[in-house]
C-alpha cells in the first residue's frame, strides 16, 4: 500500500481517512491486497508525542519495529495548545518479506493528529482503535500531564517512556510512581533508559560468575562511571541497581553508599562525549572489574583483574544505541521490572539534589 | 566454583531466565569433522555473540590429523563464516578464537589423553576455567568406546573437588538395545548418569519445547487432550533428500533406527505424556519414559499389520530425475534397508486408550516437513445432517520445521443465504509473530550442558526403552523381506501406508 495523498505536514503517513471510517477503510485495504500478504499482530503499540520535529523519525521507528514485532501501531501527535480544534487520521501498512519466501507479513498503522480540544479525546481515540484482546503498550514521548487521566492508564499493560530526555526527572519519576502506586493501573513501567542498561547489567553480572571474582562483590570500595552529558540518569540507575542488589544504602550527604557493615563505597560519575555510558569500573581492595564501550561498537571490552589468576578479557554484546533496537528489546521482554523500581527508589534523592 | 554459588550471584537476579553456564573447557572429540564445523562451532560463536558463554571458557579440538592451533582456528573461522546464523564480527571472533586450541592424538592412544589432562590443567590455571570439563563425543560412534575408556584410564572423567566433568554423547546411542546398553554401560563406567548428556537435537528445537507450553499453558487444549476428544494423532517427518553420501551409515540403520527410535518417539512422548510435577529434567523425563513403557509392543505378525516399510525407487524431486535407493553410490543393489516407515502405535494408558498414533518418516518425499497433527473427533452428525454438508474434523497442527508454528482447522459457515460449511485455518507462524531469529538447537543444548541442565537430553532408560520397542519391529523384519514396498521418489510413500490410516477411517494429512 502506498500513500495516495501527501499532506504538507504528514509525508508518508499513508492514506488520509475520516476517523469514523478507519476500520472500514482498513478492511478494504486488506481485501484488495493479494494472497501473499499476511496481517499479523501481537500487541497494540501506541506512540504519543507532542513534537512535530520527531514525527518523521517516530514514524520510521514504528515501521522498523512493526517489521520485526508484529503490531497494530497507533501514532498520535497531540498539540493541545493549538488554537483550532481538529482531528485528522491516516492509515498505512508496513510489510516485509518472511524469510526467503515471497509471503509478506504486514502490520497496520493508524496515525492521528489531535489539535486543540481534540487532544482531550486521546483516551477515546486509543480505546476505539485497539486490536481487541491484544496487550496495549503505550510509549509516552512527552512529559506526563497533570492530572493524569486514570481511565487511560488503567488500560495500559506496558507504559514505555525514556527518562534520558527528561529535563525535570525527579518530578517525572514522581508522576510515574504515582501512576504505578495509585492502584488504578497495573501497567508495567518500561523506561528505555533502563532497557539500555540491560546489556551493562548482564555484562557486569557475568564478570562475577567467575570463581575468582565472586567474593569481591562483598568488598567493593569504589565505582567509577563515564557517561554522556545527558545520561546522568542512566549512570545513576546503574548505581541504584548495584546498590539494591548488594544491599547498600545511600548516604545522600556524602554522595556515597554504605554496606550493612558500615563500609563506605564511593562513586564517581564523569561526563564525557560518546555513548550514553562508556565505562564502568568496580574496584575492591585488590581487584578491578572494567567494562568499556567504544563509540559505535556493538561489543564491550570486559576485563577482570583479580589476584592469583591472569587477567580475563572478554568481548560481550553491548546495547544497541538505535532507538528501534531499544524499543524492540523492551517489547521482547515480559514481566514486571521489579529491579527498576527498586533502583529508582534508591537514586531518587540524588535526582532531587 | 559450583553452580549453586554462581546462581547466588545477586547481580544475576531478573537478568536472564536461561541457564547460567559455568566456566569450563569444552573438549570436542572428532574436532575436524562435519558436526564440529557445521553445528558446534557456529553454535558456540552465536552463544559468544549473545554474551551467553561464561567469562572463562576454552575449547579444545581433539582429533587425529596433524595441525597447529592457528590452522585449526582458521578452519573453524571459515566454517563459522559459512554456517553461523549471525554474521561474524572480526573482533568477537578474534576474542573467541583465542580460547580455541588443537590437541592431536589418536583416539586409542592413552598417552594422548594423559597429555590432554596436563594441558587442561595448564589451561585451567591460565584461563580460570576452574577444572570444569565438558567432553563432546562428536566422532563416529565406532570411536565412542575407545574414547570413553581412555577418558576413564587417564582420570579425565573425574573432576577435582568443587568442579565437574560431563560428557555429551551424539546419536546414535547404539544400533539396537544390546549395543545401547553396552554403550550406556561404558558411559556409566566413566560418568554418572547426572554427568551424561545424550543429544537428540530435535529436543533443542524451539517448537519441540513449545509443545509443553502449548499443552500445559493453555486450558483450551489440555482439557481436550485425551481419548474422549481426540480421534488420532499423526506425526510426520519427511524430507526430499536421498541418502546423500551417507550410504555407509544408512545401510546399517534405515529410517526406523535413524529417525523413529529417537526423534519421532521423542515427539510422541512430548505429545502423549502426562503433566509433569515440575519442569526439572527428571520430572519431564519420568513422564516421557512412562509413555514409552505404555507403548503397545509390536512383535511377530503384528509388525506387518501395523508397520509399513518401503524404499524409494526412481522418480523426480523438484522437477529433477533422481535415482532409486538401490542405485545410489555405495548402496547394496539388493538392499532391503527401509527409507520410509509408517506405523500405527497405541499408547496403552487411561488417557490414550483407543487413540492411534500414526507415524511416518521418509526420504525422497515431496517436501521437507516435520509436524504433529492432532485430529479431533467428529461432532455428532445430528444438527447439520439435513443440509447434506460434510463437516471436516478439527485438526491442531504443531509444525516443528520448517515454518515453525501452530495451526487449527475448524469449520465456518460460508457467507450467503444457504448453510454451507467450509473448513478454515487459524494459523500462527513463529516467523510472522516473533521477527527475531530463533537460536539453533545446538546453541541451547550446549548451553544447557555447560549449565548441567539435562531437561532436553535423553536419559538412559528413555533410550533403552525406545530401543526395546524398535528392536522388536526390526527383529520381525529379519524373518522376511517380502513386505518391503517401493515408492516413487517424489510421492508420499507407498499405498500400503494409506491402508494403515484407512482402517481407522482416517487419511494421512496432505502437507
Amino acid at each position: 500500500m502506498e500513500a495516495l495523498v501527501n499532506d504538507a505536514e504528514f509525508i508518508d503517513l499513508g492514506i488520509p481517512v475520516e476517523i469514523g471510517k478507519i476500520d472500514k477503510t482498513l478492511g478494504e485495504l486488506w481485501d484488495s491486497s493479494d494472497d501473499t500478504k499476511t496481517r499479523a499482530s501481537l500487541i497494540n503499540l501506541v506512540v504519543y508525542t507532542e513534537s512535530d520535529a520527531t514525527l518523521a523519525a517516530d514514524n520510521a521507528v514504528l515501521a522498523s519495529v512493526a517489521g520485526r514485532h508484529a503490531c497494530r501501531a497507533i501514532l498520535i501527535l497531540g498539540n493541545p495548545s493549538a488554537p483550532v480544534s481538529e482531528a485528522k487520521a491516516w492509515i498505512s501498512a508496513h510489510c516485509h518479506l518472511l524469510g526467503k519466501g515471497t509471503r509478506q507479513i504486514c502490520s497496520e498503522q493508524i496515525t492521528f493528529r489531535l489539535d486543540g480540544d481534540a487532544a482531550n479525546a486521546l483516551p477515546n481515540i486509543v480505546f476505539s482503535h485497539l486490536d481487541s484482546d491484544l496487550p496495549l503498550c503505550l510509549w509516552w514521548k512527552a512529559d506526563f500531564p497533570e492530572p493524569l487521566d486514570e481511565k487511560l492508564w488503567a488500560w495500559v499493560d506496558r507504559l514505555i517512556f525514556d527518562s534520558v530526555s527528561w529535563h525535570k526527572p525527579h518530578h517525572q519519576f514522581s508522576m510515574i510512581r504515582h501512576i504505578s502506586s495509585s492502584g488504578k493501573s497495573a501497567a508495567v513501567l518500561c523506561d528505555l533508559n533502563w532497557t539500555r542498561l540491560h546489556a551493562w547489567r548482564f555484562a557486569l553480572a557475568s564478570q562475577f560468575d567467575n570463581a575468582a571474582a565472586f567474593p569481591h562483590l562483598s568488598h567493593v570500595e569504589s565505582i567509577t562511571l563515564r557517561c554522556a552529558p545527558h545520561s546522568q540518569i542512566a549512570a545513576l540507575l546503574l548505581l541504584g541497581w548495584l546498590a539494591g542488589r548488594l544491599k547498600w544504602t545511600l548516604d545522600v550527604e556524602n554522595r556515597a553508599f554504605r554496606t550493612s557493615r558500615g563500609d563506605v563505597i564511593s562513586f564517581h560519575i564523569e561526563e564525557t562525549p560518546g555513548p550514553n555510558l562508556s565505562f564502568v569500573s568496580i574496584k575492591s581492595s585488590d581487584a578491578r572489574f572494567e567494562l568499556k564501550l567504544a563509540e559505535g561498537s556493538d561489543f564491550f571490552e570486559s576485563s577482570i583483574q583479580t589476584p592469583g589468576i591472569p587477567e580475563i578479557c572478554q568481548i560481550l554484546p553491548a546495547p544497541r544505541e538505535r532507538l528501534e533496537e531499544t524499543l524492540l528489546a523492551e517489547l521482547s521482554r515480559a514481566g514486571r521490572h521489579k529491579l527498576y523500581t527498586e533502583s529508582l527508589e534508591i537514586i531518587l534523592p540524588l535526582l532531587k539534589s | 566454583m559450583s553452580s549453586d554459588i554462581l546462581r547466588s550471584n545477586p547481580l544475576r537476579e531478573g537478568l536472564a531466565q536461561r541457564s547460567i553456564p559455568d566456566p569450563c573447557t569444552l573438549v570436542i572429540f572428532g574436532a575436524t569433522g562435519d558436526l564440529t564445523h557445521r553445528k558446534l562451532v557456529p553454535a558456540l560463536y552465536n552463544l559468544a555473540a549473545d554474551g551467553a558463554l561464561p567469562p572463562a571458557i576454552s575449547v579444545v579440538g581433539f582429533a587425529r590429523r596433524d595441525k597447529s592451533d592457528d590452522v585449526f582456528r582458521g578452519e573453524l573461522e571459515e566454517a563459522a563464516r559459512k554456517f553461523s546464523r549471525q554474521a561474524i564480527n572480526d573482533d568477537l571472533w578474534k576474542n573467541f578464537a583465542s580460547s580455541i586450541c588443537y590437541h592431536r592424538s589418536e583416539f586409542d592412544n592413552l598417552e594422548g589423553y594423559e597429555a590432554l589432562a596436563r594441558r587442561l590443567d595448564e589451561m585451567d590455571a591460565a584461563r580460570g576455567t576452574g577444572g570444569n570439563r565438558l567432553f563432546y563425543l562428536a566422532a563416529g560412534p565406532d570411536q565412542f568406546e575407545v574414547i570413553l575408556e581412555n577418558l576413564r584410564k587417564s582420570g579425565l572423567n573425574k573432576a577435582r573437588p568443587g568442579a565437574w566433568s560431563r560428557v555429551i554423547v551424539e546419536k546414535p546411542f547404539g544400533t539396537d538395545l544390546p549395543s545401547a546398553k553396552r554403550l550406556n554401560d561404558l558411559v556409566e563406567n566413566a560418568f554418572d548418569e547426572s554427568e551424561t548428556f545424550r543429544i537428540d537435537h530435535y529436543l533443542g528445537k524451539e517448537t519441540a519445547q513449545n509443545i509443553i507450553v502449548l499443552r500445559f499453558a493453555n486450558a483450551l487444549f489440555e482439557a481436550m487432550w485425551n481419548s474422549r476428544y481426540i480421534d488420532h494423532v499423526q506425526i510426520t517427518a519427511s524430507e526430499p533428500l536421498g541418502v546423500e553420501g551417507r550410504a555407509g551409515y544408512y545401510e546399517k540403520s534405515g529410517a526406523l533406527r535413524d529417525m523413529v527410535q529417537n526423534h519421532l518417539l521423542q515427539l510422541l512422548c512430548l505429545t502423549a505424556m502426562e503433566p509433569p510435577p515440575g519442569l526439572d529434567a527428571d520430572s519431564i523425563r519420568d513422564e516421557k519414559v512412562k509413555v514409552l513403557r505404555s507403548l503397545r509392543p509390536l512383535t511377530g505378525e503384528d509388525v506387518f499389520k501395523h508397520v509399513v516399510r518401503a524404499q524409494y525407487g526412481a522418480g523426480s524431486i523438484n522437477g529433477k530425475r533422481v535415482a532409486a535407493y538401490r542405485d545410489e553410490l555405495n548402496v547394496n543393489p539388493e538392499s532391503v534397508t527401509e527409507t520410509f516407515v509408517a506405523m500405527e502405535l497405541n499408547v496403552d494408558n487411561w488417557r490414550w486408550a483407543g487413540v492411534p498414533f500414526f507415524i511416518r518418516v521418509g526420504k525422497r518425499l515431496p517436501k521437507a516437513a516435520t509436524e504433529i497433527a492432532v485430529h479431533f473427533k467428529s461432532v455428532p452428525p445430528v444438527l447439520f445432517r439435513a443440509t447434506g454438508e460434510s463437516i471436516d474434523d478439527n485438526v491442531l497442527v504443531i509444525r516443528i520445521q520448517p515454518d515453525e508454528g501452530i495451526s487449527l482447522r475448524m469449520s465456518a459457515k460460508m457467507p450467503g443465504s444457504s448453510l454451507r460449511i467450509e473448513p478454515v485455518k487459524m494459523d500462527f507462524h513463529y516467523g510472522t509473530s516473533f521477527g527475531k531469529a530463533t537460536p539453533e538447537a545446538y546453541e541451547r543444548l550446549l548451553l544447557d550442558a555447560m549449565s548441567g541442565d539435562a531437561t532436553l537430553f535423553a536419559r538412559r532408560d528413555e533410550v533403552e526403552q525406545a530401543w526395546k520397542f524398535v528392536d522388536a519391529i526390526h527383529e520381525a523384519w529379519q524373518h522376511r523381506s517380502d513386505d518391503l514396498a517401493v515408492y516413487t521418489s517424489g510421492s508420499w510413500g507407498p499405498g500400503e501406508a494409506d491402508e494403515l490410516t484407512k482402517r481407522h477411517e482416517a487419511a494421512w494429512r496432505r502437507l
